[in-house]
């Protein structure tokens, strides 16, 4: 049996709008992933947090703003440090136009207000630990 | 309240009704929906499908009051909104202080009213300054203007309320832990324009309490209390038109918290706020006046109006008796309504405006003294100008076109209502006295109870959308395909450059001397203050440090670096 799938969710610490993350994590976890929960002030917390728990999977969530260079530099880091196999996924506020510029960078999804939580954990089942994974598409 | 004899005839009509409706339901067997045939309130208190006089046979005309007496369920004051409706406060920040302005003065010139002639501006800073960081810190790429104004310092400041006559306007300054050096650059501000503290009016947040169920940094929980109280004494003395404290129960139901843990929990802060309050020496009476509440008016039409009813109640009935307030303002529950953003959905975003305009109704009608109207496309951005225009006319229609201003408590004497608010009162005590017995409020936050409690309650809601058994029109019912996202409000890439221009030219032009004294000065206060507790307070010296300290221009992300330092920082609810 492969080992058990893990995901790091994480959302700013000045974001105060952590309702429907903190639920995913519970969904998550009782569909038998390993998830841990972080708050971040710079994307070098979300890299450092997926090193050390080693994950398959980053999930950012952001409701107020200033998405953009956190997914920028985050995708960057994980080229540099090779780890283009962790499948990096975002959800909240984040505008259309943005989500179409993610998707463009490496981002694999965005999910928005009101998503169903099994649509989320269909599209990680269905494209964790591909080889080259969704990072460098 | 009533005779023998209604009682009697109200049980009898009871009866029959009860025949009439199960017969009725019985014709539709498996297909009765659950609101039919076990209702509930969104909270989960059970109801009945019809309500009569024997329903509410113990409540006392005592217990109920009159509009403008004890225990002032039906309103604060005998007049509601005959005189003046109540005060349009519509959230605005975004961008540079300029930007924020711009939208002041459109949205003053669409009407926006307050009290006495006064104009309420209420004003959110950003992303950068919540954080307490200055804009030039790595964390705050891409956030300056972002949800809020990039307002840093005095001088900011300056900008946003470029010539304005303080002493005419009511500023309500929407900030999370950075309360007191915001604050202090306003007292400054003041002193530059030759106003003393006494003549400005607006309000604080000092919302330190809000770290129990809301998930951003904070301070720990003991010396959030401790900052609460110290704003509070200072402005006890110097500032008695100041607002200081907003117990922000909006918070709590849009973490997922139902309207009956919101007031609960909201008098489990009252009563922590006020023993420290009174350990740092400030009479109940000196500052419960000037303490406000803010509130959400969300789906469950009556039990929305029930809990304001009912905290009305509890307020003045636990403020009088457990803290001996005598003068009626203590006893008040003077009410920010925010209509709910959680309940909004970023499908058909145009039938959000409907959503708010029945919870602006239900706000109307349980007497809200301030509002705020959700915008229809706050589930997809910052709102724009017209949206923010919509949201005002939402409370305008409301006031000069359906006559519910001229009733006070138009729904009193309702047999639901009244019973409703009756349980929703009795509900929100078990829920505050069960965090009495936890030892109060922090007690109960760093427990992590209340988060908890919170938690689950916003998961059964989810669990009921997922289900189908609470609808959402867009979301889980009369669902379309989604046309391509409108037009969406976004910040000027320009205000990240102009903010850090700004606060680099502000360090190098400002009297180092003096701001190198200020901060040091600041720094041992808050060094003493870390370690104080609460019957060492009073002395106002933190507060005295602060100011000084905007007056030597200090930044709030200079403040608060030193606050944080010192007194701790970091995830919230847990410590």
């Amino acid at each position: 049996m492969d080992a058990p799938i893990r995901i790091l969710l994480t959302k700013p610490t000045h974001d105060c709008h952590d309702r429907g993350v903190r639920y995913l994590m519970r969904v998550l976890r009782d569909a038998g992933f390993e998830v841990v929960f972080t708050n971040f002030l710079v994307s070098d917390d979300v890299l450092s947090a997926a090193l050390q728990e080693d994950v398959d999977v980053i999930g950012i969530s952001s409701s107020a703003g200033g998405h953009m260079p956190v997914f920028e530099e985050l995708m960057d880091g994980l080229r540099e440090r090779e780890m283009t196999d962790v499948l990096v996924i975002g959800g909240g506020i984040i505008a259309d136009s943005d989500a179409v510029r993610l998707r463009e960078m490496g981002v694999g999804e965005i999910f928005g207000p009101g998503g169903s939580p099994a649509d989320i954990e269909a599209f990680i089942r269905q494209h964790v630990r591909r080889q080259p994974g969704v990072a460098v598409r | 309240m009533f005779s023998e004899e209604t009682l009697v005839s109200s049980r009898r009509l009871a009866a029959e009704w009860e025949r009439n409706y199960q017969k009725m339901v019985d014709r539709f067997g498996e297909n009765a929906p659950t609101r039919a045939r076990a209702p509930e309130t969104h909270s989960g208190l059970p109801i009945k499908n019809a309500y009569f006089p024997h329903d509410i046979e113990d409540l006392d005309l005592g217990v109920m009051g009159a509009p403008g007496s004890y225990p002032f369920t039906r309103g604060n004051l005998a007049a509601q909104h005959q005189l003046m409706s109540w005060a349009n406060q519509p959230v605005i920040g975004y961008g540079l202080p300029e930007h924020t302005r711009a939208r002041m003065d459109f949205l003053e010139s669409q009407g926006m009213a307050g009290y006495f002639g006064q104009t309420f501006y209420n004003l959110v800073y950003d992303l950068v300054s919540h954080e307490g960081l200055d804009p030039d810190h790595p964390g705050a790429r891409g956030r300056s203007g972002q949800c809020g104004m990039a307002v840093y310092n005095v001088r900011d400041m300056d900008r946003l309320f470029k010539g304005l006559d303080l002493r005419r306007i009511n500023a309500i300054h929407i900030t999370y832990y950075q309360v007191i050096p915001a604050l202090a650059q306003y007292i400054v501000l003041g002193e530059q324009r030759g106003l003393r503290p006494d003549e400005l009016r607006g309000n604080s947040m000092n919302w330190y309490h809000q770290a129990a169920y809301v998930g951003m940094s904070a301070f720990p929980a003991d010396q959030g209390l401790k900052l609460s109280a110290e704003l509070i004494s200072y402005c006890s003395k110097h500032m008695p038109r100041w607002n200081t404290t907003n117990i922000v129960g909006y918070c709590l139901e849009e973490a997922g918290g139902t309207a009956v843990q919101e007031i609960g929990v909201m008098l489990a802060v009252g009563r922590d706020l006020a023993r420290a309050c009174i350990a740092a020496g400030v009479k109940p009476d000196d500052f419960l006046p000037r303490i406000g509440f803010q509130f959400a008016q969300a789906n469950d039409f009556f039990e929305e109006i029930a809990k304001i009813r009912a905290m009305r109640r509890i307020w003045a009935t636990t403020m009088h008796e457990e803290f001996g307030a005598r003068d009626p303002k203590s006893m008040n529950v003077r009410i920010h309504t925010h209509t709910s953003g959680a309940v909004l959905t970023a499908q058909q975003p145009l039938v959000n405006l409907i959503r708010t305009s029945i919870h602006a109704l239900g706000a109307a009608l349980s007497g809200t003294q301030a509002m705020e109207v959700s915008a229809y496309d706050e589930a997809l951005a910052i709102p724009s100008e017209e949206a923010a225009t919509l949201s005002l006319r939402v409370q305008q229609v409301i006031e000069e076109e359906t006559n519910v201003c001229a009733v006070s408590d138009p729904l009193a004497g309702s047999y639901y209502v009244e019973s409703l608010t009756d349980r929703v009162a009795k509900a929100a005590m078990k829920v505050a006295d069960e965090i009495e017995q936890m030892g109060g409020f922090v007690e109960a936050q760093k427990a992590g109870w209340i988060r908890a409690e919170v938690e689950r309650s916003s998961e059964r809601w989810r669990e009921m959308v997922n289900s189908g058994e609470r609808r959402i029109v867009g979301l889980n019912c009369h669902v379309v395909e989604e046309p391509e996202q409108p037009e969406i409000f976004k910040v000027d890439p320009e205000v990240q450059r102009i903010a850090i221009e700004r606060i680099q030219e502000l360090r190098e032009t400002r009297d180092q001397t003096r701001h190198a004294a200020a901060m040091e000065r600041f720094e041992e206060e808050v060094a003493r203050f870390a370690k104080a507790e609460l019957q060492d307070l009073g002395n106002d010296r933190l507060m005295e440090a602060a100011i000084d300290a905007a007056r030597a221009e200090a930044s709030t992300g200079e403040m608060m670096a030193v606050m944080k330092a010192h007194l701790g920082w970091g995830a919230p609810h847990e410590f």
